[in-house]
């Protein structure tokens, strides 16, 4: 009875979701209150499975796929923070969206996306978990292209790049099946040796890129742009976020025994860091709201990937609070994107500015997330970040070192996106501009709240959400609840943010204009001319890829019209010479045709004789 | 009851003849489709033939020794179905009634001769039969009396006595051996001295008199004038049944049950045939005459024939004279199609023609549907027993001859959709917007013919048992 809840956060989203489809666009107001109603709901229900553990197994396809669902505590947690989230952007998306002709297929997606998210946190089954997987793929490809003009071709492009890891977490699935002899992830356990690692690598690739990490990042900054706003808010933001880093965790520390010793284990660290400091760094130079917070979104990626990677359990517990916080101080910081879009009409800094008067609340929650994002303490990102900080420096300084530089320009960037948007002098044009509205509001409130609550109490979430994940057998008799212990990591920290306004101040006096504060950065020796390539997209693993397949392309072309003109010209030509030639010889003379007829005869007597 | 076969028609010949002229003519039509529903009847009938003795008693005034097996059964179906089918055409495009009833006449001649090849017992018999069907076929080629058909026609007697020539030099080298004209003491006297230095040669020549009667190449050069400058009726008849009666039938015969498969018949049967089918189809290829192109056609698909002869195994066998068949079905029905197009668009060149399938759509479904069969496309009878020759082919070893089998086959597809294209498809010309289909007597025999192909190919899968021989 109790077993079969495990359906409901699956099947509550899916049934509103179909719902949505199929109600008329002039319905608005009905169509709200099902997805709020269908988000609350599936709020409860997670609220009612969390700390509950229960199986729900259906026969599904035969050979060992079995529709299996198993609830304990990191996918409840996973399934409760998602529900969280869903209700919140829902209760925001009812205001922003109000006057969007694509109200109702937002709706629909955002439904279906929770559900597929559900689905795949809560499965057992490797070839379940792929199907809600490839499912909230879906979702994602509808949210973008409903957005603007440009949409349909970012949603194309993010189909890709995500299709393509996900065609490499297939291979995985089947590589571990057929390695384990099972397709259970809770039975899984196999070692990190030669097929044992390429297996694992296939599944980490599904599960960074569904998380967007580098280099499967480079759809989000272009989504940023084009899809609606509360979608980032979501999907990018948040959901994807917490199932890509789940499963990441799930593979490391059950479905494969990740230890420090293994070159796995590197790998992970290296890719985080490298998506650390050059996600930032584009985003440092970033001269729009939405897309600069879509760089950190990337950016912050790096931090949990670093954190699981060091597999040691400062780090862990570090990657994994770190999923958390970022879920909530990104939404966060996008709802005030989408406020400041609301209002002002735009997102572009150069035309925005004191806005902070004009929306008080607003700015007061932009200014708490941006805080935790760049680990200002006593905040929830600046507890993450030690633990991080602590587990990196174990395994190595230059990770150590690599993460606070990222930490430096994150700093940076916000000190110049909240003085360009939010301080300063405000626009002629922008003397009307009020607070938005309580139901948009309302979600930034909460989520700012929490970012304090999570910073200030951190043994609340740790002790109710982190630290079980790992089990005593792992964490040892560690409780990293309570202050950094190790003071001397935290002076480095608040030394790097000081050193972050520094640089702010000075690029603000030296050029003016808190646009332009970083652009000492920008234009250094060396620096400019790759951000000028990155600016036009070269680094982009996609346009690399598509520039690769055009090359691809043209040579198969010129091949294809190798064989075609062998197809098309030489067989034809030479079929149509030689059946010229044979009626060029039916001349119509009987003589003629008598004497093919006797060496005809003639040969073919001779052969007899000779066959004798 | 066997001889019936022979007896009837020659008597029926002799009852138009008697004096009640104006009477026979108007009768004349209605016997010879007697005699051939009869015919085919018969054959489908299976008690008939076990009886062995005649119920007419016939049997005590004309002493015949007569061959009763599937494969002559099989071809008696075949002659009885294509003149039936031709005895319509005629009916279509032959008005006079004094011409009909000339025309019936000789059709009643080449049925005694082509019954009589299928069931002659000894080699000379054979030959006789033949040269009754050939003289008849002479005649019906120049029926109309026309420059090019009694062109066609001295061609086609020059080549043919030839061939005669060549047969009765045979004949008379293996009576001179044998002793005997009947096909098993042949046979015997054959395996008893198969040394003999003038054995060989005799077969030899033989074999080139078939090859002329059959039109392949180098001794088809008489079939596409005569084939095509004769009336589309006669055309109906030698393309759908004579030179696969005369040539192909006579060969397989001959090969199984006389001279056996030595190693150069088998050789020369598959060069030869192989020949004829990329040759032919090369030629058909730049044909613009719609019936020449079908002439050409026939010379490359009784090329096949040969082929599943020459390959030397029963499954070769099986394969040559299930195409025999489908030959008879799908060729017969083309120059029915032929004898539609030319008379209601009044020509035959192909390139002035456009789109008449919109104007024709009967014609136009039923060519297509014996063309893919011709071309050997699944799941059409052509495809099967053309599968079975090249499996055949394949089996014995004989990979070459494999391959051309199938680049024949391309070629096939070529022409075939080449002909559709410029016959069928495409925009109909202002010319032939008043085109119409043509009548009963050409429809009803395109729409069996074309019923037969589709339903052969699609039981044929399904048949436990082959038909053996």
């Amino acid at each position: 009875m109790v077993a079969k809840m495990l359906v409901l956060p699956i099947i509550i989203p899916l049934s509103a979701a179909l719902l949505s489809f199929a109600i008329r666009e002039r319905f608005r107001r009905v169509q709200a209150a099902i997805s709020l109603s269908a988000a609350l709901l599936n709020l409860l229900v997670a609220l009612k499975l969390f700390k509950t553990s229960f199986e729900f197994v259906l026969p599904w396809a035969g050979f060992g796929i079995e529709f299996s669902l198993k609830s304990q505590h990191f996918s409840n947690f996973i399934v409760l923070a998602s529900a969280g989230f869903a209700f919140l952007v829902c209760l925001y998306s009812v205001a922003f969206l109000q006057y969007r002709k694509t109200y109702k297929l937002f709706f629909a997606f955002l439904l279906l996306a929770v559900s597929f998210t559900n689905g795949a946190a809560l499965a057992d089954n490797l070839l379940v978990l792929l199907f809600f997987w490839e499912g909230l793929l879906l979702a994602l490809f509808g949210m973008i292209a409903i957005g603007n003009k440009g949409a349909f071709k970012t949603a194309i492009k993010a189909f890709i790049i995500v299709g393509i890891s996900d065609l490499c977490m297939m291979l995985g699935v089947a590589l571990t099946g057929s390695l384990a002899g099972t397709l259970t992830i809770s039975k899984i356990n196999l070692p990190l040796d030669g097929l044992g690692s390429i297996a694992f690598t296939l599944l980490m690739i599904g599960a960074i890129s569904k998380a967007g990490a580098m280099p499967f990042h480079s759809w989000i900054p272009d989504a940023a742009i084009d899809a609606p706003l509360p979608f980032m808010a979501l999907v990018p933001a948040a959901l994807e976020k917490l199932l890509g880093i789940y499963f990441l965790a799930r593979l490391s520390l059950e479905m494969f025994r990740l230890t420090p010793a293994s070159w796995v284990s590197i790998m992970l660290m290296i890719i985080g860091v490298i998506t650390i400091v050059l996600a930032v760094m584009m985003a440092l130079i970033q001269k729009d709201y939405k897309k600069l917070l879509s760089y950190h979104a990337i950016s912050q990626v790096g931090y949990m990937i670093l954190g699981i990677g060091t597999a040691v359990p400062a780090g862990i517990v570090g990657g994994l609070f770190h999923m958390l916080n970022n879920a909530l101080y990104k939404s966060g910081l996008f709802l005030s994107a989408g406020a400041v879009e609301k209002q002002a009409g735009t997102t572009d800094l150069e035309k925005l500015g004191g806005l902070g008067k004009k929306m008080p609340l607003t700015f007061i929650c932009f200014c708490i997330c941006a805080a935790s994002i760049s680990g200002v303490p006593p905040f929830n990102g600046f507890f993450s970040k030690e633990l991080l900080y602590d587990g990196a420096l174990q395994r190595g300084w230059i990770f150590y070192a690599l993460a606070c530089a990222g930490s430096f320009f994150t700093a940076a960037s916000f000190l110049k996106l909240g003085h360009a948007a939010f301080l300063g002098k405000l626009g002629p044009d922008k003397e009307k501009l009020k607070e938005v509205a309580a139901p948009m509001l309302f979600p930034m409130v909460v989520i700012a709240f929490l970012c304090v609550i999570f910073g200030v109490f951190n043994f609340l979430p740790l002790n109710i959400f982190i630290q079980p994940i790992l089990g005593s057998e792992r964490l040892g008799a560690h409780n990293f609840s309570g202050f950094p212990a190790d003071l001397k990591l935290v002076a480095v920290t608040i030394a790097v943010l000081l050193a972050a306004l520094l640089n702010h101040y000075f690029g603000v006096k030296t050029k003016g204009s808190a646009l332009k504060a970083v652009d000492h950065i920008h234009y250094a020796l060396g620096l400019s001319a790759i951000y000028a390539l990155a600016e036009k997209r070269f680094f982009d693993p996609y346009n690399l890829g598509l520039k690769i397949a055009r090359r691809v392309g043209k040579i198969a072309f010129c091949w294809d019209r190798k064989i075609n003109w062998l197809y098309d010209c030489f067989i034809v030509n030479l079929t149509f010479a030689l059946s010229g030639q044979i009626r060029r010889w039916h001349t119509g003379n009987y003589s003629t045709y008598l004497v093919w007829s006797l060496i005809g005869s003639c040969i073919i007597t001779l052969f007899f004789v000779f066959s004798l | 009851m066997l001889s019936g076969l022979i007896l009837l028609p020659f008597f029926s010949l002799i009852i138009l003849n008697l004096p009640f002229r104006a009477l026979m003519r108007r009768l004349s039509f209605g016997l010879f489709q007697c005699l051939a529903l009869a015919q085919i009847i018969l054959v489908l009938s299976p008690s008939v033939f076990l009886s062995g003795s005649s119920s007419f008693g016939v049997d005590r005034f004309f002493k015949f020794n007569l061959i009763n097996d599937n494969l002559t059964r099989l071809m008696l179906l075949c002659i009885g179905m294509v003149l039936l089918v031709t005895v319509f055409v005629c009916r279509y495009t032959i008005k006079g009634p004094s011409e009909r009833f000339n025309f019936i006449n000789l059709l009643l001649i080449a049925l005694i001769g082509t019954n009589g090849v299928v069931m002659a017992n000894d080699i000379f018999s054979l030959f006789v039969f033949m040269e009754i069907t050939a003289v008849a076929s002479f005649i019906l080629v120049a029926f109309h009396k026309k420059a090019d058909a009694l062109e066609a026609a001295f061609k086609y007697i020059i080549l043919s006595e030839f061939a005669a020539v060549l047969m009765l030099t045979a004949i008379a080298l293996l009576l001179f051996i044998c002793g005997s004209a009947s096909f098993p003491a042949i046979n015997a006297a054959l395996k008893n001295s198969p040394q003999n230095f003038l054995i060989m040669p005799a077969i030899g020549i033989f074999l080139c008199g078939l090859f002329v009667k059959a039109g392949l190449v180098p001794f088809h050069a008489w079939l596409p004038d005569a084939h095509s400058a004769a009336p589309a009726a006669v055309s109906v008849f030698l393309s759908g049944l004579q030179i696969k009666i005369l040539g192909a039938y006579t060969a397989i015969r001959l090969v199984t049950s006389v001279f056996g498969y030595s190693r150069p018949v088998t050789q020369i049967l598959m060069l030869v045939g192989s020949v004829s089918i990329i040759f032919g189809g090369l030629a058909a290829l730049r044909q613009s005459d719609f019936k020449r192109m079908l002439a050409y056609s026939s010379i490359s698909q009784v090329g096949y024939i040969f082929l599943g002869l020459g390959s030397g195994s029963a499954l070769g066998l099986l394969g040559a004279v299930f195409h025999l068949f489908n030959h008879a079905v799908f060729k017969s029905l083309l120059f029915v199609n032929a004898a539609a197009v030319e008379a209601q668009a009044g020509t035959r060149d192909m390139d002035k023609m456009s789109g008449l399938a919109a104007r024709m759509p009967l014609t136009g479904l039923t060519s297509l549907l014996a063309g893919l069969s011709a071309a050997g496309v699944p799941p059409l009878a052509g495809f099967w027993s053309k599968l079975i020759i090249v499996a055949a082919l394949w089996i014995s070893g004989h990979y070459v001859y494999a391959f051309a089998a199938v680049l024949g086959s391309l070629i096939t597809l070529a022409y075939i959709l080449s002909l559709q294209r410029r016959v069928f498809f495409g925009k109909i010309k202002a010319e032939f917007q008043e085109v119409k289909e043509a009548g009963f007597a050409l429809a009803l025999p395109a729409l069996v013919l074309a019923a037969i192909t589709v339903a052969v190919g699609i039981i044929f899968p399904f048949l436990a048992q082959m038909p053996k021989f």
